[in-house]
């Protein structure tokens, strides 16, 4: 009994030790970045490096956004995520809806196609793509960008939005449309406020998904005042004289909403992502 | 009721379910022209490029059959980039399901905070790649970087010296990145595998007397069999052609250490210009890709009902 009651110790203290060690693995990286951006000039390249700033300061945040591209930057991830949030809510939902409510012939085509489809990798959209782009004169928009995304984002937010969609009870529906409303109308009055939470998650995820979007975005805008921030950030580490305080700065502001839209849909996100990503 | 009513029902029926047949079917158009327009098409279009000379700074282009792949196979330092990608790719996916697995097992535990720690662990799903790329580049810059610093201190690395510029480490670097930001995916699947096994199995195994370890191996482990195939076909999907992070903390370097296919397509499409030749690395790419996608979408289940 005694032994039982050690080893039980034992393995509550085992435990406690390996999750504070992940904590710190996950947490490092983003806690030094963070920590770095609020560092004096002289404390960033002190040696031996020290933990926390001594004065805490705002300079590269500052000097960051007192050049014009770094607003642009934000502005333009801004809007191109936005739209690809709507987009992707709005064609998502009709999608899932259809594939979830209907019984169709084509509908297991359709299925198996936009699960292929979000296995096809940008790199081999990436040619194509700015083939197309080109041809259409869209580098001077930010429509061949928002499409783009929209190739990564859309068959994963059907995916996600077919999970909602499918724990609805069909009942509901059966018996609005006894009362002889058409399908729009159940649509937008019986189904989709039930599931607007899941729909609000899906279109945050692919915001989230846009806004850290890399390959397509970099490759696909030219136009300095068009970047995003990942491709302008990008640029700042490959060039030959960098900025460390400014960077951490930039890549401090690109993360923390991202982390905090991820931290609001979670919950949202957990459920749908266990119940349909990958059955076993 | 008469004869009269009874032929005519069946027909009112079809009729009302083939037009709600329809609108169904029509709510899904929108989403599948697109897919059409902008993933078939742009496929397709790859092929047939990797059958031309196309370049970027050409106008014209003209039909050279097989050339292309002639010219990848008979570039020698192709086999090298090849083997690259098939390093990364193991290694990145060997490391995030186990590192997942054992995470998931940890974390399933009835713990207090458990939820919270949950969430916190799945954070680097979302932390963009640039800033992984950006942090690392700096914690491992050679002078100033708190790991280099770490690393000389220990005498594992010479002074100004740096992990990133060293031909061996330098691969296994960016593994651990990519595992770093793709173990919360396995993570979240296997733990929801885990939920969902049987807990009279587990009961009946300790009645007889088997020990952790045992139903672990016994149990657990052939439960999450179908998870993990699945699981590790879309992560070498994912992965093989992943091209943010090594392009960004590497940039396929030192002298090509770190070179994949991903980087190879990219630096023949916008280094080179020869966008023919670029199609037709990723149509290698691709056509051991749609293996494993076709694989993929059999066995997910997810197109079951």
């Amino acid at each position: 009994m005694k032994s039982m009651k050690t080893s039980k110790i034992t393995t509550g203290i085992l435990v406690g030790i390996l999750i504070v060690f992940l904590v710190v693995i996950v947490g490092f990286p983003l806690a030094w970045m963070a920590l770095s951006s609020l560092k004096p000039g002289v404390e960033l390249f002190t040696i031996p490096p020290k933990i926390m700033p001594q004065n805490w300061s705002l300079e590269w945040y500052i000097q960051a956004f007192s050049n014009p591209n770094v607003i642009r930057y934000f502005l333009n991830s801004l809007l191109i995520a936005s739209v690809v949030m709507v987009v992707d809510m709005l064609l998502g939902t009709l999608t899932a809806y259809s594939l979830t409510r209907f019984r169709y012939k084509g509908r297991k085509l359709i299925l198996i196609c936009v699960l292929a489809a979000y296995c096809v990798p940008p790199i081999m959209l990436m040619l194509p793509l700015y083939k197309i782009v080109n041809a259409f004169g869209m580098p001077e928009s930010h429509i061949g960008v928002i499409i783009a995304h929209l190739t990564v984002t859309l068959p994963f937010s059907v995916w996600l939005l077919v999970s909602f969609f499918k724990k609805l009870p069909k009942e509901i529906n059966e018996a609005a449309v006894m009362d002889g409303a058409n399908e729009m109308q159940v649509f937008l009055k019986v189904e989709l406020p039930l599931c607007v939470s899941g729909v609000l998650s899906t279109g945050i995820m692919a915001f989230i998904m846009s806004w850290n979007e890399f390959l397509l975005s970099s490759v696909l805008i030219s136009k300095e005042s068009m970047k995003t921030l990942t491709v302008g950030l990008a640029n700042y580490i490959s060039s030959t004289h960098i900025d460390w305080g400014i960077i951490m700065a930039l890549g401090t502001i690109t993360t923390i909403p991202v982390i905090i839209l991820f931290a609001l849909v979670q919950k949202y996100f957990v459920e749908g992502m266990t119940a349909g990503a990958v059955k076993g | 009721m008469t004869s009269g009513t009874m032929l005519k029902r069946p027909r009112l029926i079809t009729s009302y379910e083939r037009r709600h047949k329809l609108i169904g079917l029509a709510f899904a158009i929108p989403v599948m022209v697109f897919l059409l327009a902008f993933v078939l098409y742009p496929v397709l279009y790859n092929v047939y490029l990797s059958f031309t000379n196309a370049s970027l700074i050409k106008k014209t282009s003209s039909f050279v059959g097989f050339d292309n792949y002639v010219k990848i196979f008979s570039n020698k330092l192709f086999l090298k980039y090849f083997w690259n990608t098939i390093r990364w790719t193991f290694f990145s996916v060997l490391g995030q399901l186990v590192l997942g697995l054992g995470i998931a097992l940890l974390i399933a535990r009835p713990m207090k905070g458990g939820t919270a720690l949950r969430s916190f662990l799945l954070i680097p799903y979302v932390v963009p790649a640039v800033t992984l790329a950006l942090v690392s580049k700096w914690i491992m810059n050679s002078d100033y970087g708190i790991v280099s610093y770490w690393l000389q201190q220990a005498g594992l690395l010479e002074a100004r010296q740096s992990l990133l510029a060293m031909q061996g480490p330098a691969m296994w670097v960016v593994v651990i990145l990519n595992v770093w930001r793709s173990y919360p995916f396995p993570m979240l699947i296997y733990w929801a595998a885990l939920k969902s096994i049987d807990k009279q199995i587990y009961e009946a195994a300790t009645v007889d007397g088997a020990g952790k370890w045992k139903t672990f191996l016994h149990i657990t482990l052939p439960q999450l069999k179908n998870t993990t195939i699945v699981l590790a076909v879309l992560r070498i999907i994912w992965t093989a052609t992943y091209y943010d992070l090594i392009f960004m903390v590497t940039g396929g370097g030192p002298s090509g250490s770190t070179t994949h296919l991903p980087i190879l397509i990219y630096q023949a499409s916008f280094g080179s210009y020869q966008i023919g030749y670029a199609a037709a690395i990723s149509m290698i790419l691709g056509v051991l890709m749609f293996g494993c996608i076709i694989f993929y979408v059999a066995k997910s289940g997810l197109t079951e009902d």
